[in-house]
């Protein structure tokens, strides 16, 4: 098949951008790596990308394709090709670019290694001297996060990080989640209390792009919020954002409503609040926002206060909630099958028998 | 030389990475020194399991564990070796497990373990099907944890041999570009397979056979370098790896009308007969036309969604990807292709080889434990085992000496050779030699051979080396060169391409991996129960041969 692609060059030396278009002949099952590969090996050597395993497990080809974080590997052409579409190459967002689509990872790495990426055990290590007892469905708390294969996607797509160039960053905190929610690990709370603090946890502005841009199925957003629930749970909340986030709780659950006006104090605090009195006025006079007095109250909120009471009971506050959540999700959204399909129905490959023994 | 430590760790993957651990742990200043970043390396991609006799899932003990591997190996494998590597491989999980890896378990909480090809018992601990992932994760964590140094992406091009002794690696800087020599009292050489000497291959485009080349041009010996192991599923058409865990969950392999044809080749172990067998049995079927576009199908229907989607994720995925194909629902079109050297760089049981100061563990090297044929689950086992002895064993000789020189000469030596080759204005780029390379390899020197086509190669490999020899590199940058590194990786393929086949041709019997139905159909204990030694002599192959260490097998027929 005929494929074209226009990539985004940058030479190192001079500074120079320039978009140049390729047009080649790939078989019809090539990815948009075997095509760069084509690219450099039979019309321009000097393309320079990252490559090595060709099977979405080393991490290494992460790129942009029109403007979205993808594994080069992962990406078949055929149906770009057969739709006549040029797509655009580029290097990954927020990390520096060394070469065309090559960029620096130090400041991925520095990241991950900021989180102590490392398991710390307690005193509870197996007297035996053998594996540490845990049963399955424990370790599968963290089976997403341990899938994390440090590509960069979810760094390049991440919007919080493009304003905050020192933010964590999604796949830092994924891996750090991998620890809190391994039994084996005794630094949970130092974690989360570091994890919390400045460019941490509560950095995150929820848009998403991590779970959306990860190849691996990791959802690096739903760790960070499973982070942020067990800080909370673990009475780490002095950050602004644990504070937002309680006052959700609270809210709903005393009046079934969040109570918006009082959310700016219960976030920010006093000083910062009378601060921003002439902003909330104007919110009022413009009907953006009602007086806090006297609060307005839910005709249901038995109802969510009954919620609240069966999280507690069922010790779901921290990241548990999440991964019990995720699992009922799961299994409508991922591992998904054709369930009603009968795999040796009619013009299904024949069912396999043994032959006679030959000896 | 810009700067000196006591251990270089060579490539980091699983076993550079627990050699340079291992090495800290004594006390040595340890650096690494790799063409990828770590977690790059291709180890990650190993897919079902590390083999140890826990005995976790039934009864199962280190010597059982060591017959299996010897007769899987063909008996060539060297006994001493492969009775280290199974009393050892427990504790060496258990430290894993202990630092972090994420295994499977099962249901009383200990560590689950599943069947594998031709194994006596359950032994191979896994991690669903990304346990090669895990390792790499858990042990860049504890080179992380341990702040070890690494020359990320440093392309390592030439031994620093002076003295009678290794002191240092010459590399090519990646990101900056430029020569530069790290000297080093000791270099353990974890580089890995050369799977990319063949065309459909489950290696990754970095495994182009860089440490072998280097000892090798270094003078040192290169051991059983015929046996090169197909592994019997890698996807139809790209080679990529689809796990021997989906045989140990139960998966049957099919010829075109459905038949379970392993019965006629293995009677009792069917699938799960070892590598060699499979892959045999799979190209015999190909051969006499009840295969489907060159390959046959690998069945996972009866396992049912949810044992695939629990345990076999991984393979679903890929099957999914790049074959367009749902296991769950239709079977996956399979082949053998290139997988692993059973061959490399002769080791005694510490990693050390021939040349004081020079070490090797992994794929690249052979202390033959896999013999003739590896079996499923071993190599990850052996790259942790022998990872961390050649690691213990260089740090001791390394804090037991102290000197490091590095002669200038051979510094100027290389910009030369690397001017010479970058000052080149024109001539044939390398991709046109490497697709031949890989071409002819695969038709003249894989799952079967014919005396006459291994002939054949044998006289291909030196005109590609002569056309090599003029090889034009177009990219003349400094940084990120990939031009560069891929032309020097293709002459490392060549080289070692050629030791394989002169090792093959010699060896006139079947035996494992290197199976010459044509000419010589059975094994020969009498002339051949030896290992093939290659060295490099006046810019060519010359081949020796030497003894089994045998300490209690003696050899059998293998069936299985």
């Amino acid at each position: 098949m005929q494929v074209a692609l226009k990539v985004w060059r940058y030479d190192a030396a001079t500074g120079d951008r320039a978009l140049r278009e390729y047009e080649i002949d790939a078989p019809e099952e090539a990815t948009l790596l075997d095509c760069l590969d084509i690219v450099k090996d039979k019309v321009d050597g000097t393309l320079a990308y990252r490559k090595s395993c060709r099977m979405m497990i080393c991490g290494s080809c992460g790129m942009r394709m029109d403007g979205a974080a993808v594994l080069a590997c992962k990406v078949r052409m055929y149906d770009v090709a057969q739709a006549g579409q040029v797509p655009v190459i580029s290097a990954m967002g927020n990390l520096p670019i060394v070469r065309d689509l090559v960029v620096d990872m130090d400041p991925f790495w520095d990241k991950f290694k900021a989180m102590k990426p490392y398991l710390q055990p307690g005193y509870d290590r197996p007297e035996d001297g053998r594996e540490y007892r845990i049963t399955q469905p424990r370790m599968d708390a963290i089976k997403k996060e341990a899938l994390c294969i440090n590509c960069g996607c979810c760094v390049s797509e991440c919007n919080a990080m493009e304003s905050d160039p020192e933010f964590l960053g999604p796949q830092a905190l994924a891996k750090g989640m991998r620890f809190v929610g391994d039994p084996r690990d005794a630094a949970t709370v130092e974690r989360l209390e570091q994890y919390s603090g400045e460019h941490g946890i509560w950095e995150c502005t929820r848009c998403f792009f991590c779970n959306e841009r990860c190849p691996k199925g990791v959802d690096p957003r739903d760790a960070i919020a499973k982070l942020g629930a067990e800080a909370i749970k673990n009475g780490i909340d002095r950050d602004m954002g644990a504070k937002h986030a309680k006052w959700f709780v609270r809210s709903s659950e005393t009046t079934g409503w969040l109570r918006e006006t009082e959310l700016v104090p219960k976030t920010q605090g006093i000083v910062s609040s009378v601060k921003q009195m002439k902003f909330a006025m104007n919110l009022i006079s413009h009907n953006k926002a009602g007086l806090a007095f006297p609060p307005h109250v839910a005709k249901d909120v038995g109802e969510a206060r009954q919620l609240h009471k069966i999280v507690r009971e069922q010790d779901r506050q921290g990241a548990f909630g999440h991964i019990q959540g995720e699992r009922a999700l799961a299994k409508l959204a991922h591992g998904v099958h054709d369930e009603g399909r009968d795999p040796y129905g009619p013009g299904s490959f024949p069912k396999p028998y043994l032959p006679e023994d030959t000896e | 030389m810009i700067e000196e430590h006591d251990v270089l760790v060579v490539g980091a993957g699983c076993a550079g990475m627990r050699a340079a651990i291992e090495a800290f742990d004594a006390g040595a200043d340890v650096a690494m020194i790799s063409k990828l970043h770590p977690t790059r390396s291709h180890s990650g991609a190993a897919e079902g399991g590390i083999n140890a006799a826990l005995g976790n899932a039934a009864e199962d003990s280190p010597e059982s564990h060591a017959y299996d591997t010897v007769k899987g190996s063909d008996y060539l494998g060297d006994q001493d070796s492969i009775e280290i590597f199974t009393r050892e491989a427990p504790d060496d999980i258990i430290q894993l497990e202990n630092w972090g890896a994420f295994f499977s378990r099962q249901p009383d909480g200990r560590l689950a373990q599943r069947p594998f090809g031709a194994a006596g018992s359950p032994r191979t601990i896994y991690a669903a099907d990304i346990t090669g992932h895990v390792l790499i994760q858990v042990l860049y964590e504890q080179v992380c944890k341990r702040d070890i140094k690494v020359y990320e992406e440093f392309f390592a091009w030439q031994l620093v041999v002076n003295d009678g002794r290794c002191q240092g690696v010459i590399c090519w800087d990646l990101l900056n570009g430029g020569l530069k020599t790290l000297g080093g009292k000791t270099v353990v050489l974890a580089t890995g397979g050369a799977g990319r000497q063949y065309r459909v291959t489950t290696n990754a485009y970095a495994c182009t056979g860089d440490g072998t080349a280097m000892a090798l041009r270094a003078g040192v010996p290169l051991k059983d370098m015929e046996f090169m192991q197909f592994h019997p599923t890698t996807l139809y058409p790209t080679g990529i790896l689809l796990t021997e865990g989906c045989r140990g969950e139960g998966a049957y392999l099919l010829n075109k009308d459905g038949e379970r044809f392993m019965k006629k080749y293995a009677p009792n172990a069917l699938e799960l007969a070892s590598r060699d067998v499979v892959s045999r049995s799979e190209q015999t079927e190909i051969d006499a036309g009840r295969g489907i576009n060159g390959s046959v199908m690998l069945d996972m229907r009866h396992l049912g969604a949810e044992r695939i989607i629990e345990r076999l994720p991984g393979s679903r995925e890929l099957s999914m990807v790049f074959a367009g194909v749902d296991p769950i629902y239709e079977p996956v079109p399979v082949r053998p292709g290139a997988h692993y050297h059973m061959g490399g760089i002769e080791t005694d049981t510490d990693g050390a080889t021939e040349l004081t100061g020079l070490y090797a563990a992994g794929e690249c090297a052979c202390v033959s434990v896999h013999g003739a044929n590896r079996l499923g689950g071993n190599s990850l086992m052996e790259t942790i085992t022998f990872g961390r002895r050649s690691g213990r064993a260089a740090a001791e000789w390394a804090l037991s000496n102290t000197t490091i020189d590095v002669p200038e000469s051979l510094e100027r030596d290389a910009e030369r050779e690397l001017k010479d080759l970058l000052d080149r204005g024109s001539g044939e780029r390398p991709w046109k030699i490497r697709d031949e390379l890989g071409t002819s390899m695969l038709e003249n020197f894989a799952v079967f051979r014919r005396g006459e086509q291994m002939q054949r190669q044998l006289e291909i490999i030196p005109e590609l080396r002569e056309r090599y020899r003029k090889v034009y590199v177009e990219d003349k940058g400094n940084v990120f060169n990939s031009d560069l590194t891929q032309a020097i990786e293709l002459g490392n393929m060549l080289d070692t391409a050629w030791c394989m086949l002169e090792a093959g041709i010699a060896r006139k019997e079947s035996r494992g991996a290197h199976a010459r139905p044509y000419d010589y159909p059975t094994r020969d204990d009498v002339n051949f129960l030896k290992h093939s030694i290659v060295r490099w002599k006046d810019d060519a192959p010359e081949l020796s041969w030497a003894e089994v260490r045998m300490t209690k097998w003696q050899p059998e027929e293998r069936k299985y």
